[in-house]
Formats: structure tokens, C-alpha cells, sequence
């Protein structure tokens, strides 16, 4: 047991840390938001730094990482809350290498390692919410070709993505397929979310498909545990800096003459923000190191580990805005932004209280963090 | 990176397994399982069955007598002798005093005081707490005077778990009125056989007299008996509380207990029901996430990294965790928490309890109980300021 980072995982914080902290400014994020919530240039200088490819093996052009270096990249990419969809690349690359023929892996992953292709999972359904196993778009096979038709919600940069990894029933079981954007049948809506990014609705009309596996659920589980783990990361690295940005504030906003970080109301709430950032932390490490457990321990874990950091992100949050005042509520402010961020992922994979529900059904006789 | 423990640490835990399984009584184990009634005679045979082992002293570093285990082996012994169900070990002596006599004591006071700590012969007692100096510990004011080669002691100290049974106390006194409050204070160790000394038990909101009140009117206190220096006792108090930090989380006795709050809430009828179910799943994750809380600071004091800015967070959650499941608990329960029979919480009581479950016959008294971990060691308030202290500066 060891919870220390290797020397190599510290070098790859400090260049992720770096690029946040020169090359993607408040200033240019908003100007990203203001075009339309995604930045091409920005996802290629991700790439420069080999991240799209850091799930990809070295044989397809990737770094072939593990999970802990993919949650140091997500926690920092969150202190700087980076709007391009890397959890989304780190997914699609992971669901592919593990499940997809090898040819659809040579075409794609190789492209999607140097940030040419974008690739994203297109899995949110209107009448599924967080189920997983609910889906209505509907696979069918013709002459050995395949066809997907559906619509899919809320999908990350949607009217951006070069292609997408779509859920849809076969003979009443869910299959995976890769829909390419450019393909005829597939119709986009593209806007802004709550945070600042972009999505699209994905809407599909017997559009053509490259089937990636008939064994659709097991993946889809894969695939979406591996984005909370990444969104637990990233959620960790937008507590850190919320905190961080709070207590700054604290130390220099005065009221009644001195520092508000001098009133004891106000400092307990600090120490209950710290507890929620740490529990979190605590969480989001125990959620990437259980992502190669077996597939009950696994969702299990997943389950605890997303509960906690919506607990802590709520909490996080809403006391940085309350902490700081009105200037909290405007959009000039930096820390609105962090809240809204927050808010965001909580509903990302399965917010607090569809997590609740899991850890309920799934609880045994004992528990903890090897049971 | 690794949740996993090595080999040796999974080897290690299996050896721990295998002695407590064969060596911790059946009928104690049973009591700690239920939350039945546990006497002095009860403690006091597991520690000496741990002293035997030379494990009373599971903390101890090999010179002293101890198994000189790293940070990680030691929450693997406290985690195996907790899920099966030892008592909890009264700490006063192996895991207080002990230290404390240690690193200040002379070689004298070593020979003198460890072995019968190490026994578990030694009943020790904590002298900290006054009716004046509770939160504000450094304000106390009991007193001892240096007069030749004793000091007499004079003041009264209270909240002294099981002090009823104490044969020795280990007590802050005040030495000097000068300079900050912090300076005046001395480490003083005291026979509760010298004249003087009354000891009067304080029965709690749930009938037991787990704590005590005691008096000091003119002790006196061989000089030989101070450790270290005269008024540097608060410098070894704190040095105790910072090599003290996981154990009062007591995560591996929580975990137990969700067990048990589960066995309940199948008796119970409740299990099922999503909405208490749903409260049981919160702390579920309440404790993996201070379980992993525990983990990191055992890993960083394993790799001597500083862990302090996350290890004063322990006390905070771990207190809150112990008071939720004890409230979940009796509410599991319900009405059949009410009836308030002393009796029945005793091993081997015969009678009918109301509803037919005596296993409820605690859980009221737990709950109550219980109020008290959010309030002792530094209240959870305190412990805010500490916290809030490493964060705004």
C-alpha cells in the first residue's frame, strides 16, 4: 500500500500544471467559451503533450499509461477548468483498445493518439438518465453492414467529434458501435452546457456503423467507469483551486476593519471545506486505483467514490460563493465559473443521488475499502 | 501508486488473524459484538493476554520491550483485534503514558513504569481535564508545590475514564503562574494509593460511571515521579497527540459496527426500506472514505512524508461516524431502543426484554453515549480551528 507518486507521474503534473498555468489562462478560456466552448488549437496543444494518447499503447502511437497517470492529468486539467473534452478521449481510446477489432483500433487510435480524431461517447439517452442499461437506439445489421438509429443527448463537443462510440440494442442487447460524424443519416444540434463547454444532441437516422463489440453493456460499464474516475480527478483538481481561490480571497477581502479570514464562522467553514476536499481526494485515488477490479468491486467502487465527490463538490461549491460575497455571482469572477464547473460534473455519469441509489443495492454484509 | 499491501504486510495480517482467532476469549468477543456490558475483569484479561504476547504495547519500539512494528503493521494488529471483536485496549497506559515516559522520562522511570504498562498489570489513569479546564486544557490550575524532594499536590481533575479503577494517573499539574499559561505546566505520574486522593464516579446520561472526578488535597508526590522538566509538560503532552493520530479515528471498530448496524436492520425489519437503507449506504461511504483518509496517512508516515494537514481532519470524521452509526442504531430499533433495563445489557441475563430482541437492550445507551466523541480529545470545534489553521494561515 502507497500512495505516493512516482517520479515520472510528478514530472507529468508539473507539465500538465505548466500548460494550464501559461498556455490556458482565464482570459483565453473565456474567449473559448465566447466562440462556442471548444478550441481546436487548444485540444492539439493536449495532444502535444501526448495526453490524447496517454490510454493509447505505444504500439498505436500512445504513452500507454495507467490510471493514476490519467487522474494526475485530470486533476490538473480541473485546476484550470479546461473545457476540451480529454475524459471523453481518454474513454473512447480505452473502450477501443480493450474491445474493438483490430482493424477499427488501426484506423482510429493512432489518429485519435496524435489529436487528429476526436472521438467521444455519444450514451445519454431522454428516458435512460443514468441508467445504463436503458437504451432506445436501435442497432441493425443488412448484407454484414451495420446501422444505428437514435438520439443521443448531451454529448461532448457532439457537432466537433470526428466520430462516436453509440450504444444501441441488438436483438433486444446492447452493442457498441463507432458512428462517424460525417456519415449520412447523422444530424447534429450543437450549444453551449452549464459550464462553459459544448455539446450536441446526436441524432441518427440509420446512419452506417462499424460495430465494436455485441458484448455492448460490459463496455459501455468499462467505458463510463473510466469517465468517473476521470471526472472524480478532474473534480478534485476544481476543489483544490475553488479552496485555494477562497482562502486568498479571505486574506485580503476586509470587513469590519479586518481580514474575514479572522471570523470563526467563516474559518470552521474552511475547515468543513477542507474535510469535503480531502474525503474527496481520499475518493477520487480510490476510484482510479480500482478501475482494473473485477467488474462488481469495480462499479461498486465507482459508485462510493462519484457519491462522495458529488457530496463534496456541492459543498465546495456553494460555500465558495457564499464565502466570498456577491462578487461570487458575477460572471466576471473567477470562482462563478469553478461553481458552475462543479455543478456540471456532478451530473456527469451519475449525480449524487443516482449514486446513493447504487451503493444502496449494492451493499454487502461488510464493507470498506478492500471489502 | 497501490491500494493493494505487499506480501509481507498481507502476511503479516494473516499471522495478527490467526493469533487474536486463538488467543482472544469467546465470551469477551461475544460482549464486544453486542454491545454488552464490559468489566474492569473483562479489559483487564485481554490486556494481560496481549501483555503475554508482548503486543499491549503494539506501538512500542523494539528497545522498550515493543514489537517495533512500522505504521502500516500497527493499524493492521489494531484492525484485526477490532473486527474480531477485542475491546477496545484502555490506552492510558501503553498507548499514552507510555510514549510520553519514553521520550522524556530517565532510564529510572523506564525500569520503574514500562514493565507493568507493557503487562498490562498497571491500571493507568489521565489526569488532564478540570471543572475550569476543559477546550481550554492550558488554563488548568491544579497545583503542585516543590517542597524538598516531593511535591504537594492540591486541585481536582475530572472526566478521568474509569479512573474507579486506576492505580496510577498520569497528571498536567501547574507548576508556575508565570508567563503564558502554556509554560507553567509539568508532567507528573501519581500512586492513586497516596493519602489525599478521592476518587468519585460520575454517573452519565446512560446510567454507566465511565468517568470519575478526583480530588488531590495535600498528595504527596515523590520529585522522582516528574517526567522530564519542570514545566515542559505541555511540550510532551502535544508530542503524545502528534504520534497519536490514526487510532483515534478507530475506522477498523467502525467498520465492525456498519456491520452490525446492518444485522440490526435485518432483525429490524428496516433493511429493505430505501429510505433508512439509503442512510446506512452514506455512512458506508462515510467510512471507505476515511478508511482511504487513514490509508494515506499511514502510507506518508511509512515514507516520512508530513501528513499533518490531512491528519486533523481524523478525529473530526472518525467522531461523527462513531455518533451516526449509534444513532442509526436505535432508530433501527425504534420503539424496542426504549426500555431502559440495566440489567439487560449484562452477558447471560435471563430476562424477557420488551419485543423479544435483548440485542436492543444497548443501543439507546450507545446512542447516548456516544455524544461524547464530538466533545473529548479536543472538541470537533477545536479540532475546526486547527484545521482551519494549516489552511487560512
Amino acid at each position: 500500500m502507497d500512495f505516493d507518486f512516482s517520479d515520472d507521474q510528478e514530472q507529468l503534473r508539473d507539465a500538465v500544471r505548466k500548460w494550464v498555468d501559461k498556455g490556458y489562462d482565464f482570459d483565453r478560456r473565456r474567449a473559448i467559451v465566447a466562440a462556442g466552448g471548444f478550441d481546436r488549437a487548444a485540444y492539439g496543444e493536449l495532444a502535444e503533450l501526448g495526453l490524447t494518447g496517454l490510454y493509447v499503447s505505444e504500439e498505436h502511437g500512445g504513452m500507454g499509461m495507467g490510471p493514476t497517470e490519467a487522474m494526475v492529468t485530470m486533476e490538473e486539467l480541473g485546476r484550470g477548468i479546461v473545457l476540451e473534452p480529454l475524459t471523453q478521449t481518454l474513454i473512447t481510446s480505452a473502450t477501443l483498445q480493450t474491445h474493438a477489432p483490430a482493424a477499427l483500433q488501426a484506423a482510429w487510435l493512432p489518429r485519435m493518439a496524435a489529436g487528429e480524431a476526436i472521438v467521444v461517447l455519444a450514451h445519454q439517452e431522454r428516458g435512460a438518465r443514468y441508467q445504463l442499461s436503458r437504451c432506445a437506439a436501435q442497432g441493425s445489421e443488412s448484407n454484414g453492414a451495420w446501422s444505428v438509429s437514435g438520439t443521443k443527448s448531451v454529448v461532448a463537443v457532439g457537432d466537433q467529434a470526428d466520430a462516436f462510440v453509440v450504444p444501441a440494442t441488438v436483438n433486444g442487447q446492447i452493442a457498441l458501435f463507432l458512428v462517424e460524424r460525417s456519415a449520412s443519416g447523422v444530424s447534429t444540434q450543437g450549444y453551449i452546457t452549464q459550464d462553459g463547454s459544448r455539446a450536441a444532441e446526436v441524432m441518427l437516422n440509420q446512419a452506417p456503423a462499424q460495430l465494436i463489440t455485441l458484448n455492448g453493456l460490459t463496455a459501455l460499464e468499462e467505458a463510463v467507469d473510466i469517465g468517473m474516475a476521470c471526472v472524480c480527478a478532474e473534480a478534485v483538481g476544481v476543489m483544490d483551486k475553488t479552496l485555494a481561490i477562497t482562502v486568498d480571497y479571505m486574506n485580503t477581502r476586509k470587513q469590519f476593519g479586518v481580514n474575514i479570514a479572522s471570523f470563526q464562522a467563516l474559518r470552521h467553514r474552511v475547515a468543513d471545506m477542507k474535510m469535503q476536499l480531502e474525503l474527496g481526494r481520499s475518493m477520487s485515488y480510490y476510484a482510479s486505483l480500482k478501475l482494473h477490479a473485477p467488474a462488481d468491486e469495480r462499479r461498486r467502487a465507482m459508485a462510493r467514490a462519484k457519491y462522495q465527490l458529488g457530496v463534496s463538490m456541492r459543498f465546495i461549491g456553494q460555500q465558495a460563493v457564499q464565502l466570498h460575497g456577491g462578487i461570487a455571482v458575477t460572471d466576471e469572477y473567477i470562482v462563478s465559473h469553478y461553481f458552475k464547473k462543479l455543478t456540471q460534473l456532478d451530473m456527469s455519469f451519475g449525480d449524487t443521488l443516482h449514486q446513493l441509489g447504487e451503493v444502496s443495492a449494492r451493499m454487502q454484509e461488510t464493507a470498506g475499502v478492500f471489502a | 501508486m497501490d491500494l493493494a499491501f505487499t506480501p509481507e504486510e498481507l502476511a503479516f495480517r494473516d499471522e495478527i488473524r490467526t493469533w487474536v482467532k486463538d488467543n482472544l476469549p469467546a465470551d469477551i468477543s461475544h460482549k464486544v459484538h453486542n454491545a454488552m456490558r464490559l468489566t474492569r475483569e473483562d479489559m483487564q484479561r485481554w490486556a494481560k493476554i496481549l501483555g503475554k504476547k508482548g503486543w499491549l504495547g503494539w506501538g512500542w519500539p523494539t528497545q522498550f520491550g515493543g514489537p517495533g512494528w512500522n505504521a502500516i503493521q500497527k493499524h493492521l494488529f489494531e484492525e484485526e483485534c477490532a473486527l474480531a471483536g477485542a475491546p477496545r485496549v484502555v490506552p492510558f497506559g501503553p498507548v499514552m503514558v507510555a510514549p510520553v515516559i519514553m521520550a522524556f522520562g530517565n532510564a529510572e522511570q523506564h525500569k520503574r513504569f514500562l514493565p507493568g504498562i507493557a503487562s498490562g498489570e498497571v491500571w493507568w489513569s489521565q489526569g488532564y481535564s478540570e471543572p475550569g479546564a476543559g477546550s481550554d486544557l492550558a488554563s488548568l490550575k491544579t497545583r503542585a508545590e516543590r517542597v524538598g524532594d516531593k511535591y504537594i499536590v492540591n486541585g481536582q481533575k475530572t472526566w478521568t475514564t474509569l479512573g474507579q479503577y486506576g492505580e496510577w494517573i498520569f497528571c498536567l499539574v501547574r507548576t508556575s503562574t508565570e508567563g503564558k499559561p502554556q509554560t507553567g505546566i509539568s508532567f507528573l505520574l501519581i500512586d492513586m494509593k497516596s493519602p489525599g486522593i478521592t476518587v468519585r464516579p460520575i454517573k452519565l446520561l446512560d446510567g454507566e460511571c465511565e468517568v470519575n472526578e478526583v480530588w488531590f488535597d495535600n498528595v504527596e508526590v515523590p520529585a522522582e515521579n516528574l517526567v522530564g522538566e519542570e514545566n515542559k509538560g505541555w511540550n510532551y503532552a502535544k508530542h503524545l497527540l502528534a504520534h497519536e493520530r490514526t487510532n483515534i479515528a478507530d475506522v477498523n471498530r467502525a467498520k465492525r459496527e456498519l456491520e452490525r448496524l446492518k444485522r440490526i436492520a435485518k432483525a429490524e425489519g428496516v433493511y429493505d426500506d430505501l429510505r433508512f437503507r439509503d442512510e446506512i449506504a452514506k455512512l458506508e461511504v462515510d467510512i471507505v472514505a476515511l478508511e482511504m483518509l487513514v490509508l494515506r496517512v499511514l502510507s506518508a508516515e511509512k515514507s516520512g512524508k508530513n501528513s499533518l494537514d490531512i491528519a486533523g481532519l481524523l478525529k473530526i470524521k472518525g467522531s461523527e461516524i462513531q455518533q451516526r452509526y449509534s444513532e442509526l442504531m436505535m432508530q433501527a430499533a425504534g420503539p424496542f431502543a426504549l426500555p431502559y433495563i440495566f440489567e439487560a445489557m449484562d452477558a447471560g441475563w435471563q430476562g424477557n426484554f420488551p419485543g423479544g430482541v435483548v440485542a436492543n437492550a444497548p443501543l439507546a445507551a450507545n446512542y447516548f453515549n456516544m455524544r461524547k466523541t464530538t466533545i473529548y480529545g479536543g472538541s470537533n470545534e477545536v479540532q475546526r480551528n486547527i484545521v482551519a489553521q494549516t489552511v487560512l494561515g
